[in-house]
């Protein structure tokens, strides 16, 4: 077996010695055997394919001159296993590049033939090649594609599995591996020509946007941080913007996280292309359950969309207990019991163990629902809950046409006013007052919660005005909000949801860097919930 | 306060001989300042001119125009308070270098129409000898982050899309040329060696200006088909550059700019026979102004005469009498621990870095395309580390330095990639070796607190 990881890998030449290419995976946790080797700051999948090799004992390896991370693997995997080559791969497929690739192909050849004893033959290679030989597939009309840095195989059959269109993975995972070798006399050449002929990836000199095809119904972005290549082709697509677009950054390893295929269900719902039954809307009382992280809200509504009643509870260790608590209150509130609801949708965090629900939608659907509901001519929708902030947009009709959500940090968000009115020693409601007039115009640096914390402390020594201090606070998470809003681009009318919402300082400081006054619904936290109950009502 | 900033500026640039331009600046911009109604400058008084006139820049972002001649307008200024105001602490190659790369950037910007961009390894000698002004990538990032305001650049880039992990100098130069502060040059031209970043930032910014680019793809190890892929390139190059400037390059003029690089390089290597013995280099900053002279203008007659009065003037320096340092890649000129205990010490030298040193043999004259091209695969900066290494083992032995460091520059894979093999050299040759991690441009992200221990603990140890 000889592990590998990039697709212009010539995997066919090992095939044809009769041994195993395997393309090599990380998803580790953890890489502390690796950040013993490499720095720490290098791109992720570098580092966990690395643990890979060493926790796996992996022999034989083979990489080619990839990225400045797969470069320096290289140098340090270099006396720790068996066998390791680095293939030169150039950038450019003139007949010089060729030339240089086809001795970089026949320099392995030698180097592996040497390694294992074994003669390479070429009529082997023959026959591996024409069994992958090419026959040019039609393309269904409904595709999506997905672009960008390498995306783990388990994510993207996910996709496969959750939407109608066909899935084209143009990343450095999607396999396209069909040859058509006309000069059978110089079959090594051809062969390099045919793999610098793949599909153009970012770190060729090639322009890539003959590859984005107008029909697409979406596109999927995939970016790994400490990766270089891919955010410029995210920033150009972006500003184009004709085709629905969502970008997902993962350090590799946590792509299939419960966040990032949150987001990739919901841009699938705006798309029109998830899998989902169709239901006929029915009479009777239609319930909404959003399980947040922080907290459970459940809104019941009756056939002619009137909310009859709502609950809102924070949410317990056990996302479940919480559920079945906020739903017998809002039952018990609007004097209903369970056999008078027709349908239940679920949304949030929990959402996926909530066995009682009759369907569950993500949130960014459910609150764009909800925030058009109440308001039609509200455009973004600003949501800042306990945990993670999310900025949506709507069109004219109220669909999702963009969002943007702060991933895995409490920047922000209410968790991180929480630690700060603790750090300041007042309580969560003294915190949300508006302090109009300011001595002193602080600015807090650090978005880092933890980073925060120290610059408060700090201020707090200095002796400066608890009131300047909160202000200063207020301003980091609506410019946290406001950072959110600009990545999709600005449009008005702003609806604010969520419990931040209820904080009138931060309210108004996101309202003076908008230079527009925010729409807050009666109850800003019961949104997600509200949307989810018209969905279960609309069946759609 | 708009019109204001608008007569002072126009006052500065229609004046022809602006001799009193830095004193003049500074006072005029506290008086703005303090007669100033915007909000977010009140109590900035206290703040150093440079913060100031930093905080004028950001108001203005979204008239490019103004912007672009406030940056003239500090380049000026520090051109003429370097011209004015010698510090006698600098020697006299320095300060004309001083001079030089801050005249560099200024040709360039002022006159797009006859500049390229390009990167720190790219092959200048054909843009010195067609007479076309390079503007570098890292060199006006770094001067943006001395102007204090490479975050707002910054944050351009990232709310465009960047990652805000990628490399800061190329973040800080995406943003200023998102925000048209950057006018568009004629040409851009780009290695793929060494470093991811370069080819997408030339292709975005390329393909965002309709500007031409040609990408250079230097393979990354050494073989005779590798120099003739290279040097089918440059020739490319070059037509490509009469094509687009409307000139010929004259290959006598190019062989010329050669010979000149062929002399500067002899001289870099006497400088080298020196530096292990002398107290020299006397702040951070030059070190890394150096860089303009050992890559993208070496070749110019200037930077011949540059290397020449180094010579001399590290001839006549006085011993080394502290600790040497010697430097792994970049210098953070901008951290303050660093800037305490490294600027005009008597205690801790500069003894150099290698990015300085990436390639020190000769340039074949006789045939300069193929000559360049060797040059580029060659770079001790390209191919397997090991090359590397080799350099740094063969530079450390000639300075002798007391320790070495190497500053991980955030989101820069391709030297801290190496930081542990570069340890293992360390230890091998017995050398104190310390890595810090931190940001040479985006000051944002320098954990101060954290490196000052770590740095003091290391220089105690010495
Ligand atoms: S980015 Fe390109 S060269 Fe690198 S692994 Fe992916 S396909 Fe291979
Ligand atoms: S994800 Fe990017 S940086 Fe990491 S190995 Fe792949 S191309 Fe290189
Ligand atoms: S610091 Fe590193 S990543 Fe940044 S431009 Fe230089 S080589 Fe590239």
């Amino acid at each position: 077996m000889i592990g590998y990881i990039c697709k212009y890998t010539p995997v066919e030449i090992i095939e044809a010695f009769g041994e195993e290419p395997v393309r090599l995976e990380s998803g580790y946790k953890s890489h502390e055997r690796a950040e013993a080797l490499i720095h720490s700051n290098m791109c992720s999948f570098a580092k966990g394919v690395l643990e890979n090799i060493i926790e796996n004992n992996i022999e034989e390896v083979i990489l080619t001159a990839c990225c400045d991370s797969i470069k320096r693997l290289y140098d340090v995997l270099k006396d720790k296993v068996k066998f390791i080559h680095l293939l030169d791969l150039p950038r450019k497929k003139d007949p010089l590049a060729i030339d240089l690739f086809y001795n970089e192909i026949i320099e392995f050849i030698e180097a592996y033939q040497a390694f294992k004893n074994k003669n390479f033959a070429e009529e082997n290679l023959l026959k591996i090649l024409e069994s992958k030989s090419f026959n040019k597939e039609k393309q269904s009309a409904e595709s999506i594609a997905i672009l960008g840095a390498r995306l783990k195989d388990d994510v993207i059959e996910k996709i496969r599995n959750s939407c109608t269109a066909k899935v084209i993975n143009f990343t450095c995972t999607g396999e396209e591996r069909v040859f058509n070798i006309e000069a059978k006399d110089n079959l090594l050449k051809s062969y390099a020509e045919s793999l610098l002929n793949l599909t153009p990836c970012m770190r060729m000199a090639e322009d890539r946007s003959k590859l984005i095809n107008k029909e697409f119904k979406g596109i999927i972005y995939n970016t790994i941080k400490f990766c270089d290549f891919y955010s410029y082709e995210y920033a150009e697509l972006k500003s184009k913007a004709d085709l629905p677009l969502l970008k997902i950054e993962t350090d590799y390893n946590d792509s299939n996280s419960g966040q990032i295929l949150t987001r990739i269900d919901a841009f699938l719902e705006s798309t029109g292309i998830k899998k989902m039954e169709k239901q006929k809307a029915k009479k009777g009382y239609f319930v909404g359950v959003d399980s947040g992280s922080t907290s459970t809200n459940v809104v019941i509504i009756d056939e002619n969309k009137n909310i009859i009643s709502y609950s809102i509870i924070p949410t317990g260790p056990k996302a479940l207990e919480s559920a079945f608590k906020a739903f017998e209150i809002a039952l018990k509130n609007a004097g209903l019991q369970e056999k008078d609801i027709t349908s239940i949708v679920a949304t949030g965090y929990g959402r996926v163990s909530i066995p009682f629900a009759d369907r569950i939608v993500t949130e960014i659907t459910c609150h764009g629902k909800g925030a058009f509901f109440i308001d039609n001519t509200v455009r973004t929708v600003i949501d800042i809950g306990g945990q993670d902030s999310k900025v949506i947009r709507l069109d004219d009709s109220g669909n999702v046409i963009d969002f943007v959500m702060n991933d895995k940090c409490s920047a922000g968000t209410g968790r991180f006013l929480e630690v700060m009115a603790r750090t300041l020693g007042i309580s969560i409601e003294e915190m949300a007052k508006v302090h109009k007039e300011v001595k002193e115009n602080i600015t807090i640096t650090s978005m880092c919660t933890v980073f925060a914390e120290s610059e408060v402390i700090s201020l707090i020594a200095q002796n400066k005005d608890q009131r300047d201090i909160i202000h200063a606070l207020n301003k980091a998470v609506a410019s946290k909000a406001i950072s959110l809003v600009d990545r999709i681009g600005r449009k008005g009318k702003y609806m604010m949801t969520g419990g931040v919402a209820k904080n009138q300082g931060v309210v108004y400081a996101i309202e003076s860097r908008l230079g527009e006054k925010l729409i807050i619904p009666f109850e800003p936290q019961i949104i997600g919930a509200l949307g989810a109950a018209l969905i279960s009502l609309e069946g759609k | 306060m708009r019109s204001a900033t608008k007569i002072f500026t126009y006052k500065i640039l229609t004046r022809t001989f602006v001799f009193d331009a830095a004193t003049k600046f500074y006072k005029n911009v506290v008086t703005l300042i303090k007669r100033s109604k915007k909000k977010s400058l009140r109590g900035s008084d206290k703040m150093d001119t440079v913060k100031i006139y930093a905080n004028i820049i950001k108001e203005n972002m979204d008239s490019p125009e103004k912007v672009n001649k406030l940056i003239n307008l500090g380049l000026t200024t520090a051109y003429y308070y370097v011209s004015f105001f010698k510090d006698r602490r600098i020697p006299k190659s320095l300060h004309y270098l001083n001079k030089y790369c801050i005249k560099s950037i200024k040709d360039s910007l002022a006159n797009p129409q006859n500049s390229a961009w390009v990167n720190l390894f790219a092959p200048s000698e054909f843009l010195i000898a067609m007479d076309i002004k390079p503007l570098f990538i890292e060199a006006y990032s770094s001067f943006m982050s001395g102007f204090f305001i490479e975050d707002y650049l910054i944050d351009t880039a990232e709310s465009r899309g960047m990652s805000n992990t990628l490399c800061s100098y190329h973040k800080t130069f995406i943003g200023a040329s998102e925000l048209n502060i950057l006018k568009k040059p004629k040409f851009m031209m780009t290695t793929s060696m060494i470093c991811d970043a370069n080819i997408p930032t030339f292709k975005y910014l390329s393909k965002k200006h309709g500007v031409p680019l040609y990408i250079i793809d230097i393979p990354y190890k050494y073989s005779k088909n590798a120099v003739m892929y290279v040097k089918k390139q440059l020739l490319e190059v070059a037509e490509k550059l009469g094509e687009i400037f409307n000139r010929k390059l004259d290959i006598d003029k190019l062989r010329e700019v050669v010979k000149t690089e062929n002399k500067t390089r002899a001289l870099m290597r006497e400088y080298l026979n020196y530096a292990g013995e002398k107290r020299f280099i006397p702040t951070m900053t030059f070190e890394m102004y150096m860089l303009f002279a050992s890559h993208v203008f070496i070749g110019s007659k200037e930077v011949l005469h540059f290397y020449e009065m180094l010579v001399e003037d590290i001839k006549r320096a006085p011993e080394r009498s502290g600790k040497n340092i010697f430097f792994i890649h970049l210098l953070p000129i901008f951290e303050k621990n660093f800037k305490d205990y490294f600027n005009f010490s008597d205690k801790f030298h500069i003894a150099g870095s290698d990015l300085n040193y990436d390639f020190l043999d000769e340039i074949d004259e006789n045939d300069p395309f193929k000559g360049i091209a060797e040059k580029l695969i060659l770079n001790s900066f390209n191919g397997e580390i090991n090359r590397r290494v080799a350099r740094i083992k063969e530079l450390i032995e000639k300075i002798k330095p007391d320790g070495i460091i190497q500053f991980c520059h955030l989101g820069c894979k391709q030297s801290m990639g190496g930081t542990f093999i570069i340890k293992n050299l360390a230890s091998e040759l017995g050398i104190p070796f310390l890595y810090l991690d931190g940001d040479c441009v985006d000051k944002r992200n320098n954990q101060e607190g954290q490196n000052r221990t770590r740095l003091e603990a290391f220089l105690e140890m010495l």
